[in-house]
């Protein structure tokens, strides 16, 4: 198959090696390197939690305890909240600040606002740390905190302050977009900055699905305010935000697949660009009317909306059929482009022993396994079979602990060094990473798959429970060796970070790419953006008003009082 | 904005695979009516006694037709006294070949309801009723097993369904 990029040949394209200016450097450099610190005690927990979770481990160390948060599920809370909501938000926002930066090739406008967006983040990070240290039982409660568990009230406000850390972010983007609009009024937006926008509109409207619920019921539950928890209605609020923030999570990993890869894989741009735009709206638009699928086997939605849910869970998949296409085209004319000839030729000339690379194609690989069993799991009769089952984690270990987190890492490989203004450290040091992450999550998700389907449920101390069968018993000893080449594979990562900052030499020779114009050929309704916001929010009233009000409860008078993981007697 | 060739035939093949997955869920639930769990009853978790909570346990409805009613709590099930001794992880019997309809509701927390081998998986969410019905036809004997988190030793709460 011979690929030609669509583009008129007239078009041309931006490429710049940017060195960094000195606020930049700052406030995109805290960002990641907080996020860092984040996965560090977040990720740490997860080679742990493999462990208490085999039946064999637990039989020769009966004493061992969690590093840290030593109580397995403040760990395991830990690790969702640390992992799944700081690491990402503040990466996110860092690496939004820069590529809206570059590629509109102008200063941020709001710099005040982006650094007391950051504050927030960081205190409510703080925050965090210290409930979960300083009351264990009752901030165990997992990153989902549904009630009627109630958390101390800090446990909120952490969250809280993050979550309006990022909209300030969001508004810092936008107001940059304006002013760059007025500057540029014929022009179209470069690919980058547009995902960065598609993404926070939908993260905004999503997370207002969270906010009523932590402010109107968890907060004021936690607060003693009111005594009262309403668990469905929380449940629903909760996953018409949990469902668009893992694509949240993800389209940052598009935006380096689409717009940085294509460089640093040896081709001059991505496939097609238009299509790019389209694949965004389309995520834009059909994250938000999903989130019924998490709750497939809950008892208080109609399973009429359910179905109505599934119908656009799979449509959600489309845009990410789209980038497959879109990247692996991209990929192939890079193989081409460095010599790859026949029919598969090309997959074996990538640049696999370069880390910024090799971390985004493992990435790519493993969104394989994890699209597919995204696709089972959106299954609405299969997913009887799997649901709070050890095969979720499962999955999405191969998506956001796979794909994401590996796409983060290669982008930090690349702007850790322009921040600090040394090379890294080890390249060698950075692939070994990369492979054993690639590998260790492979057998990770293979595993836990497996002891899923042998009926060992999900967000439990397994080594510990009486009832797993041979197989699970099997499936998950054998999940605990993945742990371990999962944290050579975390050693490796955090050493090679320390001795950038501190001990390399070398200077810089990484760089970043950026393309600062959008391709003219797009058509402008793409562009239109109160048209698509419009669309997206219509859609999500449509879905979502009916399964939330059949889910209140609290009109009831019912007596659903709060409790915390410790015990059955309800809080005071 | 011209679409390469190769990208109209993915394209077209994406529309194909999503539509069949459509069709498929379409027909397992309008044709083998494999329904999820929908909107069966509201229950005051601190008005137990006045519902069908107040009678727990194994109940015949029918030729091979039986309700379990069981309450979830931390961090036990309760079968009544068809569970056996309370307190302990209950062990019900029902005759092989029976279909069963579970009623399951939480006086706490939110628990799980996962029976191994079989198709039956519940999230037991306060005053909802949660009901699903599913035919046993294999003898053994199977685990019933929390599988949402419900606070410090929820890795110890299951029962077991004897098929006889
Ligand atoms: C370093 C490698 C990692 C290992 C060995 C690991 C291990 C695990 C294990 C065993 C569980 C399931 C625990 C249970 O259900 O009882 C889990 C849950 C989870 N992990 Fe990881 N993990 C790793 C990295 C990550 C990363 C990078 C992320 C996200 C950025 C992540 C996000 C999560 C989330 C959101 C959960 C669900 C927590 C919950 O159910 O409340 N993990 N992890
Ligand atoms: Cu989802
Ligand atoms: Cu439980």
């Amino acid at each position: 198959m011979q690929l030609t990029q669509s583009q008129p040949k007239s078009f041309q394209v931006n490429t710049t090696s940017v060195t960094m200016l000195n606020n930049e450097r700052w406030l995109v450099g805290l960002h990641i390197l907080s996020a860092f610190f984040a996965l560090f005690w977040g990720a740490l927990m997860g080679p742990f939690q493999t462990f208490h979770r085999s039946p064999a481990f637990v039989a020769a160390f009966p004493n061992a305890t969690m590093p840290i948060f030593s109580y397995y599920y403040q760990a395991l809370t830990a690790h969702g909240v640390l992992n799944a909501l700081f690491f990402t938000t503040m990466f996110i926002t860092g690496i939004s600040y820069y590529v809206t930066w570059r590629s509109f090739d102008r200063p941020l406008v709001g710099m005040p606002l982006a650094w007391v967006a950051y504050a927030l983040e960081l205190i409510g990070l703080v925050i965090l740390f210290f409930v979960l240290l300083n009351d264990p039982q009752r901030s165990a409660v997992l990153f989902t905190f549904y009630p009627p568990l109630i958390a101390p009230p800090l446990f909120y406000i952490g969250l809280v302050l993050l979550v309006v850390g990022s909209w300030l972010g969001l508004l810092v983007v936008f107001l940059t977009y304006g002013a760059w609009r007025k500057e540029n009024k014929a022009a179209r937006i470069p690919l980058a900055p547009f995902a960065v926008m598609a993404n926070y509109v939908m993260y905004f409207l999503a997370s207002l699905g969270v906010a009523v619920e932590v402010l109107v019921l968890a907060l004021p539950a936690s607060l003693g305010l009111i005594q009262n928890t309403d668990p469905q209605l929380s449940r629903a609020l909760f996953w018409f935000f949990g469902h668009p923030v893992v694509y949240f999570w993800l389209i940052p990993a598009y935006v380096s697949w689409y717009t940085m890869l294509p460089m640093q894989a040896g081709a001059k741009r991505v496939f097609s660009e238009p299509l790019a735009k389209i694949a965004f709206l389309m995520l834009m638009i059909f994250s938000v009317p999903t989130g019924l699928h998490h709750m497939f086997a809950d008892p208080g939605i109609s399973s009429t909306w359910k179905a109505i849910h599934t119908v656009f869970t799979l449509m959600v998949a489309v845009p990410s059929f789209m980038t497959a296409f879109n990247i692996g085209a991209t990929l192939e004319i890079a193989g081409r482009n460095r010599g790859g000839k026949g029919l598969f030729g090309w997959m074996f000339t990538q640049k696999w022993s370069d880390p910024v690379v090799a971390a985004q194609l493992m990435g790519m690989l493993q969104f394989i396994t994890g699209g597919i069993t995204g696709l089972i799991n959106a299954s609405a009769q299969i997913n009887t079979v799997v649901h709070n089952t050890s095969w979720v984690p499962a999955h999405f270990h191969q998506t956001v602990g796979g794909a994401v987190a590996m796409t983060y890492i290669g982008i930090m490989y690349w702007l850790l060094p322009m921040i600090r203004g040394r090379a890294l450290y080890s390249k060698k040091m950075a692939l070994a990473q990369v492979y054993t992450w690639g590998f260790g999550m492979t057998m990770f998700g293979h595993t836990l798959g497996e002891a899923g389907l042998a009926g060992v449920p999900r967000r439990t101390l397994s080594g510990l429970s009486p009832y797993l069968s041979e197989a699970a018993t099997y499936w998950l000893n054998a999940n605990a060796i993945s742990g371990v080449i999962l944290l050579v594979s975390l050693i490796l990562l955090y050493a090679n970070i320390v001795l950038t900052l501190f001990a390399s030499k070398e200077p810089v020779t990484e760089g970043g790419y950026t393309v600062t114009k959008g391709d003219p050929t797009t058509p402008a309704i793409l562009e239109r953006w109160g048209l698509w916001i419009g669309v997206a929010v219509v859609l999500a009233a449509l879905v979502w008003t009916v399964p939330f009000i059949d889910s209140i409860n609290l009109t009831e008078g019912f007596q659903i009082l709060r409790y915390s993981p410790a015990g059955p007697v309800p809080l005071k | 904005m011209a679409l390469d060739k190769y990208e109209r035939v993915w394209l077209t093949a994406v529309g194909g695979l999503i539509g069949s997955f459509m069709a498929a869920l379409m027909v397992a639930y309008l044709i083998f009516d494999i329904r999820l769990p929908t909107f069966e009853a509201r229950v005051d978790p601190a008005n137990l006694n006045s519902t069908m909570f107040a009678d727990l346990g194994v109940k015949k409805r029918g030729e091979n037709k039986y309700d379990v009613v069981m309450l979830a709590k931390m961090w036990v099930f309760d079968a009544g006294k068809d569970g056996g001794n309370p307190g302990v992880p209950p062990v019900i019997r029902v005759p092989r070949g029976s279909r069963v309809t579970f009623y399951v509701t939480s006086l706490d927390v939110t628990h799980g309801v996962y029976v191994e081998d079989h198709s039956i998986n519940l999230e037991i969410v306060p005053g909802q009723i949660a009901r699903q019905s599913i035919p046993f036809n294999r003898p053994g004997e199977f685990r019933i097993i929390c599988n949402q988190y419900c606070g410090a030793a929820h890795q110890g709460m299951y029962g077991t369904i004897v098929v006889e």
